[in-house]
């Protein structure tokens, strides 16, 4: 018996395929379908950032480093407190950053 | 396969004219670009009945419209409709009785022999309806509408290897099936 080898089936397989659909008008119909897309809407996004900032300062608000940091800038002085707060700070918009870029690049 | 990046380029850059504009023209551009193979995979998986099949190409489109913000390039924009359409098409099996059809395609042991060369192309048609609908759906995407096995997989939201399992399941009982018409086309070339 002759072997049927599997390129034979897939050329056999691809032959019986008619190819692709002639539009005659489908894509109007679907067009004519088609309904407006709502926008997502940006008031979740700013309000869960309100929210978020509003619940870190009371939670940060009777934290004895945060009180130092505070009392450190007020008086122009770089003093522990307040630098790490501040690296604490830079850490969390540099990872805002990279998060926004590589959704931007996403897109 | 150079064609290929190019078409799944330009289908990238309409999604994103579509998204950022809501622009109804390159959308319209998407469709145009993709409704023949959707509705040819649709046509096949519900064996031909033609308006159910455009029935559900349309819902397709409307929700690749709908969802297409959550469009996220991991895959070819094609083979993420093929994957909507998929997902509409195994809806609509749980509503109707386009899968009792599909099931009573038990698998067989042998077709009857072919008489003429010339209906081999029915008698594969009539073998593929005999395999399990898992081999019929998955050479379908791989050998017909020319998805990769990744690309197959992702679409039917199977494993890797289940797809390549049953790609190798369903050709080898093709083979098997159809061994009679390569031994008819050997003895006619030998004098």
């Amino acid at each position: 018996m002759n072997s049927i080898h599997d390129d034979d089936i897939d050329a056999l397989l691809r032959q019986s395929f008619d190819g692709p659909i002639a539009d005659d008008g489908f894509c109007d119909r679907v067009m004519q379908q088609l309904s407006r897309r709502r926008r997502p809407s940006a008031w979740p996004l700013a309000a869960g950032v309100l929210v978020g900032a509003a619940m870190c300062s009371l939670s940060l608000f009777t934290s004895p480093l945060w009180r130092a940091a505070w009392h450190g800038w007020l008086v122009g002085e770089w003093s522990n407190s307040s630098i790490i707060m501040l690296s604490i700070m830079a850490g969390m918009s540099l990872l805002a950053l990279a998060w926004t870029l590589a959704e931007a690049d996403d897109h | 396969m150079a064609d290929s990046a190019a078409e799944a380029r330009i289908d990238q850059i309409l999604v994103a004219r579509a998204l950022l504009g809501d622009d109804r023209r390159a959308f319209e551009q998407l469709v145009r670009r993709n409704q023949g193979m959707v509705r040819a995979q649709l046509r096949r998986l519900l064996q031909s009945d033609e308006a159910a099949a455009d029935d559900l190409a349309q819902e397709t489109f409307l929700l690749a419209w709908r969802k297409l913000g959550q469009f996220r390039n991991e895959a070819r924009f094609s083979t993420w409709l093929h994957r909507i359409a998929y997902g509409c098409f195994l809806q609509a099996c749980r509503t109707k009785s386009w899968a009792a059809r599909r099931a009573q395609d038990d698998e067989m042991e042998h077709l009857p022999t072919p008489v003429q060369a010339m209906d081999l192309r029915l008698d594969l048609a009539r073998a593929m309806r005999h395999l399990s609908t898992a081999e019929q759906t998955v050479l379908l995407h791989c050998a017909q509408l020319g998805l990769s096995h990744e690309e197959a997989a992702y679409v039917l939201a199977m494993p890797l290897g289940t797809v390549k399992t049953h790609a190798t399941r369903g050709k080898a009982k093709l083979k098997t099936w159809l061994a009679a018409w390569h031994d008819a086309a050997g003895e006619e070339r030998i004098p």
